[in-house]
């Protein structure tokens, strides 16, 4: 089991990073994890303390980088910015190459400072290269100048600085993508291609906002840069979701090409390496897709990361939309098959021979319709993980055959007769108590006893109130950009108390669905609890969100309620949070008119 | 103790790195060894009895590769133009640091410095460059980092111009 503080301080050590974390009196910072050797050699001193540290944040680049960060640790909560590389003499006469990062998470506001070593000089070599064959081609022109001008080889000429650059550039590992003036591809280098997954042709001569890794969002924010002036804009962060759970963290610099301003040059940085470090220093509260840091959580994180190396079959037990998939994934991810295929299956509402043959295959004629031989997703899943999700609602026929491939390791594709050999992991979960389904024989105990060999259990959404702003935050921002309403800002505080509140039978899918709701819903910048679905409201929180006394008998809290929404029945019954034919009954039984 | 920052800005290899290294040290070496980032030196001086300390801010050339970050111009008291006189092109870079720095810095007192004087017979650009960028009212400085002509006065010059300000 890995200890999270000591593989923090393990990784601030390997990494040799100077870690301090800003104070609340946002003027001095405190030490975390141990001061790196290049600390002690750098300054001469063989014991540091802590005030040499701060002594040392007195030298003028990074008293300089401090300002600079100050300002933006002030102004954000999240997010990092990056001093840039500089140099200064060390005790020992050498120049030592530094860098420093402020980032700021979750209010948590840290400075990492790293020597460069020869590591970066990769960089160094590549630009020292680069500016050598620049003087040279320059001495070079200059000898052969009359010619060259008379001959008109400039345009020869500009074409092979391109091919240098874009050399240059791929060494240094930045993607290129160049447009026309229309927008078009007309280039992508060979970096672009493998950071993005596609090849030059199937983009070239399409527009660059058709790039099927970019996201709507991504899309959106590249062309919002495009709008600004040259000198204002700023590096784009993307994410690239490419499929089998592989990410990609990017930013983006979006230039005009400098022998045509008209057209444009995408610079493509991977930063995915330094974003799962420093997300591995600063984040506790995510675990591939699982979101939130209540100690349930954070348990069942050191759960998954405990399961994932061994080949063991496990089973998730939770709530229906806690997100027991997701689990699931994080096995996958964390374990040592993660390069290899995740096939996840719904075991529930299928008959017997349809999930049969889903799971391990036919033979073609096997069954009426059976035209193609078919491989199932035991197959398909091998050398990966297969989720077998509602395993509850496994007929009790394929229950044994699933319990033979498990003791087996190899399955029987439907009508034939000769095994065949996979290597899967078994990965199962349910909403349903199996232990009574054994009992009332819908479950046999014996695929039981070797499904639960490692059990994981998920926490009700409602036992984990805590993680609910942060999980409401997030479907937020998803929503928002699904709904493309970017004007509503944020969620109002009222409206998160109601979600905090509210008991969530139907867990993390039913809060994400609510927001979707309310998005839709919401007119104004802010999202109001009158915007979320009826049911997340408390009937004393309807009428205080209608201004409304809760001494007021009912029919004064209809009155009120048609009243505000200005006699649409429909609109008042979403308001008192009861169905429209609900309203329709009380205002009969009132003797007011339900109709007009 | 005073202290005032002073920045180099150039295109790459017009000899930034030299000429401070000229001027704190005293050698000089034919070896390119490009600058990524900055480099921060010291120098101490006196100007009228006074100790000043000059924080030398040398960074890296300007190119397509890696642009200089307005950030670390700020706060600087004075700056060098440095331009390379074999390398016409180098005078437009530093038309347009120029123009950043005055951005960022308003109006404070900066040297021209045409750099490689040792190479005169290879000059690209006109003899009569020098003349022209004084008639707009700049201090200009042929000089050779090479040699060491011309470098304390292009710091003093500057140092001094600094402290009157
Ligand atoms: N002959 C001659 N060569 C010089 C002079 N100054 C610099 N050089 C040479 O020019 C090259 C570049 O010098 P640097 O001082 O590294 O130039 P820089 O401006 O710091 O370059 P970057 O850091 O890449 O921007 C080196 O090979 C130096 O030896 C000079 O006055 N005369
Ligand atoms: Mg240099």
């Amino acid at each position: 089991m890995i200890d999270d503080r000591s593989l923090l301080t393990g990784l601030i050590e390997a990494l040799h990073v100077l870690v301090l974390q800003r104070m609340k009196d946002s003027q001095s910072f405190r030490l975390i994890g141990s001061i790196p050797e290049w600390f002690r050699m750098f300054t001469g001193t063989p014991h540091v303390t802590e005030a040499e540290v701060q002594v040392y944040l007195q030298r003028p680049f990074l008293e300089h980088f401090l300002t600079e960060a100050h300002e933006f640790w002030d102004t954000h909560t999240f997010g990092q910015l990056a001093s840039g590389l500089w140099a200064e003499q060390g005790q020992d006469g050498h120049d030592v190459q530094f860098e420093a990062d402020a980032v700021a998470k979750d209010g948590v506001k840290l400075l990492l400072i790293q020597r460069v070593g020869s590591g970066n000089f990769g960089l160094q070599a590549v630009l020292q290269t680069a500016r050598e064959s620049g003087l040279q081609h320059h001495h070079a022109l200059s000898e052969h100048k009359q010619v060259q001008q008379v001959l008109g080889g400039k345009l020869e000429q500009s074409e092979r600085l391109r091919d240098d650059l874009v050399m240059i550039l791929d060494r240094l590992q930045i993607g290129t993508i160049m447009t026309d003036e229309e927008g078009r591809v007309t280039f992508l280098s060979r970096v672009a291609q493998e950071l993005l997954s596609m090849t030059e042709q199937a983009v070239a001569g399409q527009p660059w906002s058709d790039i099927q890794a970019f996201s709507e969002s991504d899309t959106l924010s590249l062309q919002k840069m495009l709008l600004r002036a040259i000198n204002e804009r700023l590096k784009v962060p993307v994410m690239l979701e490419l499929g089998k759970g592989r990410r990609v963290s990017l930013e983006i610099d979006v230039q005009e090409d400098p022998r045509n301003t008209q057209r444009t040059i995408f610079f493509l940085y991977d930063v995915t390496e330094v974003q799962g470090l420093r997300g591995l220093l600063t984040e506790k509260s995510r675990f591939f897709d699982l979101v939130g840091k209540s100690s349930v959580m954070t348990e069942v994180y050191r759960r998954i990361q405990d399961i994932a190396p061994v080949d063991a079959t496990v089973l998730i037990q939770g709530e229906t939309g806690t997100g027991k998939e997701l689990v699931a994934r994080a096995l996958h991810q964390a374990g040592p098959r993660k390069d290899g295929p995740f096939i996840a299956v719904n075991c529930a509402g299928l008959t017997d021979s349809l999930l049969g043959s889903q799971l391990f295959g036919h033979k073609r004629g096997a069954f009426t319709g059976a035209s193609h031989d078919h491989q199932g997703f035991f197959e398909a899943a091998n050398t990966g993980t297969l989720f077998l999700d509602e395993i509850g609602d496994m007929p009790l026929s394929i229950q044994t055959t699933l319990l033979r491939v498990l003791q087996e390791k190899e399955i029987t594709r439907l009508g034939e007769s000769h095994p065949r050999k996979v290597d899967v992991r078994v990965v199962t979960a349910t909403h349903q108590n199996l232990e009574e389904l054994v009992k009332t024989r819908e479950f046999r105990s014996d695929l039981l006893y070797r499904v639960r060999v490692a059990r994981l259990y998920l926490p009700a959404l409602r036992d984990r109130r805590e993680d609910i702003s942060l999980l409401a935050e997030i479907f937020f921002g998803q929503s928002r950009t699904a709904t493309k309403k970017f004007d509503v800002q944020e969620i109002s505080t009222e409206a998160m108390q109601a979600l905090i509140k509210y008991r969530w039978p139907g867990n993390v899918r039913e809060l994400r669905s609510a927001l979707d709701y309310a998005l839709i819903h919401c007119r104004g910048s802010t999202l109001q609890p009158s915007d979320l679905p009826p049911e997340c409201l408390t009937h004393s929180d309807v009428l205080t969100l209608m201004g409304i006394h809760s001494g007021l008998d009912e029919k004064g809290q209809i009155f009120a309620a048609l009243k505000r929404a200005k006699g649409k029945r429909a609109e008042a019954a979403r308001l008192l949070g009861m169905s429209r034919s609900t309203l329709y009954r009380r205002l009969e039984s009132l003797g007011l008119p339900s109709k007009g | 103790m005073i202290q005032k920052k002073i920045c180099m800005l150039g295109a790459f290899a017009v000899g930034k790195t030299s000429f401070v290294k000229q001027y704190v040290t005293g050698i000089f070496s034919e070896k390119y060894h490009t600058t990524v980032g900055v480099k921060i030196d010291k120098k101490m001086v006196e100007i009228d009895g006074q100790p000043i300390t000059l924080i030398l801010w040398d960074l890296h050339g300007e190119d397509e590769f890696q642009k200089i970050r307005a950030s670390y111009l700020r706060g600087s008291s004075g700056y060098l133009l440095v331009v390379d006189g074999t390398r016409q092109k180098t005078i437009a870079v530093v038309e347009d640091l120029h123009r950043m720095a005055q951005e960022i810095l308003g109006e404070v007192p900066f040297v021209l410095v045409i750099n490689k004087a040792d190479l005169s017979e290879q000059w690209e650009i006109q003899k009569d460059a020098a003349e022209r960028f004084r008639a707009r009212g700049w201090m200009v400085i042929e000089g050779s980092a090479k040699t060491g002509e011309g470098v304390e006065q292009a710091f003093s010059q500057l140092t001094k111009s600094m402290v009157d300000d």
